[in-house]
């Protein structure tokens, strides 16, 4: 431990140098998730199983583990990745090959942009250094973003013009005309929030709600307007008229099959995965815990005083943080095999063909979910019980600058980032499932009402939203 | 002549809309909620685990009736394959060897893979030697050729399978005659 703490500058460069690899990867990984979400939610708003057939077959254990619709995902990775690879005849050869490239190399730059911890100052030499959250950290942060998210509807109208099919025109004209309308109004709505925080950098506007509150806060009609803009920009519902499989067939991408159907696919769901991550950075305090400082009673400080949750506050009681996650955690463990259970006894009710292997499995789902909420419940224990017996208080080598800046241990911080990124992915589940679930509550908008939403009633909010924060906000800073 | 749909007069909150997609957004939550926890909420046959349970009316394969001494009930009248909209009806006729009926079926086919269950045979003959209730409705082979149903599969049937109560299906109208007519045919007697 001494030896990693004294070379703690070379393992910060190193996890500085890997973060805009792995963090790409990590959103990407979390595709093939969504997709399960997506399609289960919909099943159970539908009131039916879903997808749950295909399974790895288990030589030992006598039975398949169908992994809760898992292994869908590979199965359609596999099916997409062996399927003839059919192009149109009239196709614009270059460019029908290049769009679909585009929305997924976008999609996977904006990771980039995105505070996913707390920027983490450290020692060298007694000289402070600082490892940033996000990969970009500039005054040109949520341009870039949008930058890259307008970048991303070349792919579809590229894809679209050079499929050289009237369906595909017809949903890459639609997309590209419904992109323009709502890129106003959502460059229009978060204004708002930036006319407030004062800077474009996305680090410090988590900062800022850190200090201050919670954007949806500060700006609930900028976040309702921002929300329904970026469904619009996903091309997701109630916006998917891009794609509009009732009317157009499938839009956009009618004429492609195979690998390149499946970027399109994958493009989709990063940019809903970022655009969640987008909205929580924005609005939800981004790494944040939460929106209002907390009634602290500390007696060497006199009696009760709020205390603000910020990233000191977080790795001071990082202990504690531990001990609610994880018994929260814990928690939904065990309700998840209290669930699994109760399926395992509903099949045994049924005249499953392949009962026997059912209970096994249901039996085995249930196991693992028990011993990781039991797990979970005994390690949360644990990290209270050690930060009661030594609290990190002490084990910070306080070297406090001018600046009155901490430094923490190379581990507390590590898992600091580790614990903030987890809150982060948290929200992002969040907005993530509510893509799925608008998806399945609404139908879709017809195109003269997309537009005249877009154009008379989103814009004109907007502006007024605006309007009115300026002058709130200058009547305040006076 | 064109009907006049009137446009529904809308509250002012239904006109801001969001709050009747929050509305909605808790509807679809419930459903989503009761699937996730209560099994038995989930409207499915389980299908091919749980054999789904075909009512007796429902129009399913053919099966071809019988007299009571297993001789088809069919006449070879063709009217079930001429009222066939599909053509999957093919039947050869031949001499009855019943004086009192005048032809039975050499040859009666049905193919599955053409017949697109209207009951349009059902409804067309006259004689009541057809049905469509053997609640078989799911049928799987690697060979085309076990689709073309033929006559001992038509009337490959038990009669324990099917209600008591329906007396149509255990006895013929007729029945008894046509064996009395061949009792007599046997004795020598008849004409």
């Amino acid at each position: 431990m001494d030896f990693i703490q004294a070379h703690a500058a070379l393992v910060y460069a190193i996890i500085g140098l890997a973060l805009p690899i792995a963090m790409p990867l990590i959103i990407f990984q979390l595709v093939p998730l969504l997709v399960v979400v997506e399609r289960r939610g919909a099943a159970f708003i539908q009131d039916r199983p879903g997808p749950n057939r295909a399974g790895f077959a288990v030589p030992f254990l006598g039975t398949k583990i169908r992994a809760f619709g898992i292994p869908y995902t590979m199965t359609d990775l596999v099916k997409l990745l062996f399927k003839e690879d059919f192009q149109p005849p009239f196709k614009v050869s270059r460019f029908y090959l290049l769009a679909p490239a585009i929305p997924v190399i976008c999609a996977l730059l904006t990771p980039a942009v995105i505070p996913w911890f707390a920027t983490i100052p450290f020692l060298v030499d007694d000289k402070t250094n600082y490892l940033v959250g996000s990969m970009i950290s500039s005054e040109s942060g949520l341009l870039l973003l949008f930058a890259f998210g307008s970048l991303s509807v070349y792919g579809i109208v590229l894809g679209s013009w050079s499929s050289n099919s009237k369906f595909s025109l017809l949903g890459g004209m639609r997309s590209s005309a419904m992109m323009i309308s709502y890129e106003v109004s959502m460059g229009l709505s978060v204004l708002g929030l930036l006319l407030l925080t004062g800077t474009f950098d996305l680090s410090k506007i988590v900062e800022w709600q850190g200090a201050h509150t919670w954007g949806i806060f500060v700006q609930p009609v900028g976040f309702l307007l921002f929300l329904v803009s970026m469904f619009a920009e996903c091309n997701r519902n109630p916006f998917d008229v891009a794609e509009g499989e009732s009317e157009i067939v499938g839009g956009f991408h009618t004429e492609y099959a195979g690998v390149k159907f499946m970027m399109f696919m994958t493009a989709e769901y990063l940019h809903m995965l970022v655009a969640s991550a987008l909205m929580a950075t924005l609005y939800l305090g981004g790494y944040g815990l939460l929106p209002f400082p907390l009634p602290s009673f500390d007696s060497t400080a006199g009696g009760w005083h709020m205390v603000a949750l910020n990233t000191d506050w977080l790795k001071l009681h990082l202990g504690l943080i531990c001990f609610i996650m994880l018994t929260v955690g814990g928690i939904v463990a065990l309700y998840a095999a209290y669930l699994v259970n109760g399926r395992r006894v509903n099949y045994g009710k049924q005249k499953a063909a392949d009962q026997a292997s059912r209970q096994i499995e249901y039996g085995l789902y249930t196991k693992a979910f028990g011993g990781a909420g039991i797990g979970m419940l005994v390690l949360g224990q644990l990290a209270l019980w050690l930060m009661n017996t030594a609290p990190i208080d002490n084990q910070i080598y306080l070297i406090e600058s001018a600046t009155n800046q901490h430094y923490f241990p190379l581990w507390v911080n590590l898992l600091t980032a580790f614990v903030q990124f987890n809150i982060l992915l948290g929200k992002m589940a969040f907005f993530a499932w509510l893509f799925v679930w608008i998806r399945w509550t609404l139908p879709r908008f017809r195109y003269d009402q997309i537009m005249a939403l877009g154009w008379k009633i989103m814009l004109n909010i907007a502006l007024i939203n605006l309007l009115v924060t300026a002058v709130v906000a200058k009547a305040l800073t006076r | 002549m064109a009907k006049v749909v009137p446009r529904p007069n809308l509250s002012f909150w239904e006109q801001v809309y969001f709050v009747e997609i929050v509305k909605g957004l808790f509807t679809t939550l419930k459903h989503a909620g009761k699937s996730l926890t209560d099994a038995d909420h989930l409207k499915v046959i389980n299908y091919p685990d749980v054999a789904p349970v075909v009512p007796r009316d429902y129009r399913a394969r053919h099966r071809l009736m019988k007299r009571a001494d297993g001789a088809p009930r069919c006449v070879a009248c063709f009217m079930c394959s001429t009222a066939c909209p599909a053509r999957c009806i093919n039947i050869v006729a031949e001499e009855s060897p019943d004086r009192h009926i005048e032809k039975r079926p050499a040859r009666f086919e049905i193919d599955l893979l053409l017949c697109v269950f209207c009951g349009f045979c059902v409804e067309a003959c006259p004689c009541d030697a057809i049905r469509m209730d053997t609640t078989e409705v799911v049928f799987a082979a690697d060979n085309r050729k076990f689709f073309v149903i033929d006559k001992t599969k038509l009337m490959d049937w038990n009669p324990k399978d099917y209600p008591e109560t329906d007396i149509q299906s255990q006895k013929a109208p007729g029945g008894s005659k046509n064996a009395e007519a061949l009792a007599a045919l046997t004795s020598g007697t008849d004409h």
